[in-house]
């Protein structure tokens, strides 16, 4: 651990967003009914049994095993006494009765999933979660379909296509529901998709209305006058920013998490990597690929979008949580939203504008210099950039799986006033090659070796002030670390490692303070609540996956054959895990 | 992922040629209502009763011209993208290591290839032809494959 700023920072900022909390999020109920908790997206629970003076006495309460290898990622819901869980692929739903004993099923739902989606996904089978709302447990199944379902009895209420299979579209993210609408996007930046978000009726599953994030305004739903992003002026700018139609497959996937301002009635998301890889067969900014859209739940309208990483080069997804927060910012009070870019920089923007106010690095970063606030744009390093015509192009930092993964959100406290942020320490070569689109088959043609950053330690999670840009405290660890974050009004904050720890960390000085070996890597995100029985329960899958079931080595015991040699970054990795998904619960 | 070679739009845009069956196995086929299909030796069979056989032949028979025409297929079709770069295995299972889920002969592959399997290895036949199908079956052949190591150990 090591302290990067002194603590009397920390304290300052802390006096100021006390009284901001408590109005924020007055009484907590106990209860986890969202991927990101709240609309917010903070994963910040009020309860305060659980402190950093008594997590050292922790003990797992109940497992389950899911029965299912691919990669746990996501997060159980609680709602009222009823534990839900979504596994990857084959998609089955549990619930668990956490007002008796044991905590028996009250169900499981089976749905049936088409298998041919597990080899149009890039990245291993994965889901991350579900939404509660209404009375309906809503969440997305692999080969492009939404399903509601009853959470009280288990019966499928809607199930409607959104994805394409056949296009290369498969749907592995969260959907978050606001008013009558529930929120869905698809993956496939690695498959030649036209990236898109849909809007379905929360009560008959249509879809009522759908925006693609590249094209004609007509298209991307953006209407002069209602849509003013705040460093553009133009139409189609999502259409003039692409050679030819590059545009017609150039990615920009939905598979990260949503937030929502209802003061705004604005809902906030990110959108993945332009495709393919090759940026010389897509010239221009490609927006709004590796950006962030703000759009009217209701209809779809775009009302504002700002670009992370003009024509990304790097695979540098903006898919990741956009944390709502109300921050003292130069002397003033901003209702910001707060992003970890896998590109390497924390951005806190005006989330009614798109304004930038913030953006500095949270990890070693050097593919660009600087982002300048005055255009938005970052400074970047020429020789940093890929295409076919450069070659082969060394140290590229961060790498493509970001200086912190999209698949792990952060938390924040307003308590601390501080962001926990998981992030990786890792760095890349580049050569791109010529992709030839061939529909439903990857669009990609690249070769990407890893190499550890530098230090040698491949990952940290740190504590990081939204205010300034300055990390305030960092646990390094071996591997990257990849799972969500969760952060308690006991000043708590939980995380998990690859090589399969759960651990707590004091979320005021990052002290370690207790850890508990789960059995397989962590790329699942913690929750915390209430139990029927009034304690404090702390939940979190094990089940490593996610790209390290491509890139680790063999983690894969159901492959015994498997012929690749290690990842030469991380050679022991299997060492440590292999796959296999399990729920854990814990209590004091 | 290695880079993929370009490949010339004419050799993309070959025409299929249907599927590959003789006529007494079209007839077996026809009349259970089964698509064509291979006998694999390797497989179970509860029936007693193979699957209907036809002795698919791969006409390049490891010829070296063939091999390096479908390794520039295997980066042009996209293989890679899926089987990582030399098949050795990525999103979707190694060419290289020996064991197959569908069968490792000519037939089997050009069946894999061809007409698709339930896993999400979509269907080239129609986009590629016999013969080019069968450029890759031969590349994929030609692997050379590593003995498996049935212990890892750590120091």
């Amino acid at each position: 651990m090591t302290t990067t700023i002194g603590l009397r920072a920390v304290i300052g900022t802390l006096m100021l967003t006390t009284a901001l909390a408590s109005a924020v999020h007055a009484q907590d109920d106990g209860q986890w009914t969202r991927p990101g908790k709240d609309l917010g997206a903070t994963r910040y629970s009020g309860l305060d049994e659980i402190t950093a003076a008594n997590v050292g006495r922790l003990r797992p309460t109940w497992t389950f095993s899911t029965g299912v290898l691919g990669g746990h990622e996501g997060q159980p819901l609680v709602v009222d006494d009823t534990l839900y869980a979504v596994t990857p692929y084959p998609n089955v739903l549990y619930a668990f009765d956490l007002s008796k004993e044991d905590y028996p099923l009250r169900y499981k739902y089976r749905p049936d999933v088409n298998p041919a989606s597990v080899g149009v996904a890039c990245c291993d089978a994965v889901n991350r979660g579900a939404v509660y709302a209404e009375g309906k447990i809503v969440y997305n199944l692999l080969d492009g379909r939404t399903v509601a379902v009853d959470a009280e009895s288990g019966r499928e209420l809607w199930k409607t296509k959104v994805a394409d299979l056949t296009k290369g579209e498969t749907i592995t993210m969260a959907p978050l529901v606001v008013g009558d609408r529930v929120l869905v996007g698809a993956s496939g930046g690695e498959y030649g998709i036209h990236g898109w978000i849909k809007g379905l009726d929360l009560v008959t599953g249509e879809v009522v209305w759908t925006a693609r994030n590249m094209g004609p305004d007509s298209v991307v739903l953006a209407t002069p006058g209602t849509f003013k992003p705040y460093y553009d002026t133009g139409t189609d700018l999502a259409l003039n920013s692409w050679s030819g139609d590059s545009w017609q497959r150039g990615g920009a996937p939905v598979w990260g998490w949503l937030s929502y301002d209802p003061e705004l009635d604005l809902v906030y998301y990110g959108t993945g990597n332009p495709g393919p890889y090759n940026a010389e067969q897509r010239s221009g900014d490609n927006k709004w690929s590796s950006s962030l859209l703000a759009r009217r739940p209701s209809d779809g309208e775009l009302v504002w979008a700002y670009q992370f990483t003009p024509n990304d080069n790097w695979d540098y997804d903006s898919n990741a949580e956009n944390i709502l927060a109300e921050l003292t910012i130069d002397g003033r009070s901003r209702s910001v939203l707060v992003h970890f870019d896998k590109n390497g920089f924390a951005y806190t923007l005006d989330r009614a504008t798109g304004e930038l106010l913030v953006a500095e690095p949270f990890v070693h970063v050097n593919w660009a210099e600087r982002v300048d606030l005055a255009t938005g744009r970052p400074v970047v390093d020429p020789t940093k950039l890929t295409g076919k015509s450069r070659g082969m192009v060394r140290n590229i930092c961060p790498n493509l799986e970001g200086g912190k993964s999209p698949a792990s959100p952060a938390s924040y406290s307003p308590k601390t006033g501080l962001f926990y942020v998981p992030t990786n320490n890792l760095c890349m070569d580049w050569q791109s090659g010529d992709a030839a689109y061939i529909q439903g088959t990857p669009y990609v043609s690249a070769n990407i070796p890893y190499t550890a950053g530098p230090g040698g330690h491949l990952g940290a999670f740190i504590a990081w002030d939204a205010t300034t840009g300055q990390r305030v405290w960092e646990i390094k660890e071996k591997f990257p670390v990849w799972s969500g974050s969760v952060v308690t009004a006991g000043d708590v904050t939980f995380y998990g490692t690859l090589d399969g720890w759960f651990k707590a960390a004091d979320a005021r000085t990052g002290e370690s303070l207790w850890k508990f070996k789960v059995g397989s890597g962590v790329v699942g995100a913690p929750i915390t609540y209430r139990g029927p029985d009034g304690k404090q329960y702390v939940a979190v899958y094990a089940g490593i996956g996610g790209d390290w079931f491509l890139i680790a080595g063999d983690v894969r015991s159901d492959d015994p054959a498997d012929v690749r040699p290690p990842a030469d970054f991380a050679p022991d990795l299997a060492r440590y895990t292999s796959r296999g998904g399990m729920l854990w619960i814990f209590a004091l | 992922m290695k880079p993929k070679p370009v490949l010339a739009a004419a050799l993309l845009a070959l025409a299929s040629c249907g599927g590959p069956g003789p006529a007494d196995s079209e007839t077996v086929t026809a009349a259970r209502n089964l698509p064509a299909a291979v006998r694999y030796d390797q497989y179970g069979s509860a029936g007693n009763l193979a699957p209907p056989a036809e002795d698919l032949v791969n006409p390049f028979n490891g010829e070296p011209s063939a091999t390096q025409q479908g390794e520039v297929l295997f980066g042009a079709m996209n293989c890679d993208g899926c089987h990582g770069g030399g098949g050795l295995g990525f999103v979707g299972p190694s060419l290289v290591d020996g064991r197959w889920r569908y069968g490792g002969e000519d037939g089997a592959l050009f069946h894999s290839i061809f007409y698709g399997r339930s896993h999400g290895m979509p269907a080239y036949g129609g986009l590629l032809s016999d013969a080019t199908v069968w450029q890759l079956v031969t590349y994929i052949r030609s692997q050379p494959v590593p003995g498996v190591v049935p212990t890892v150990a750590w120091p």
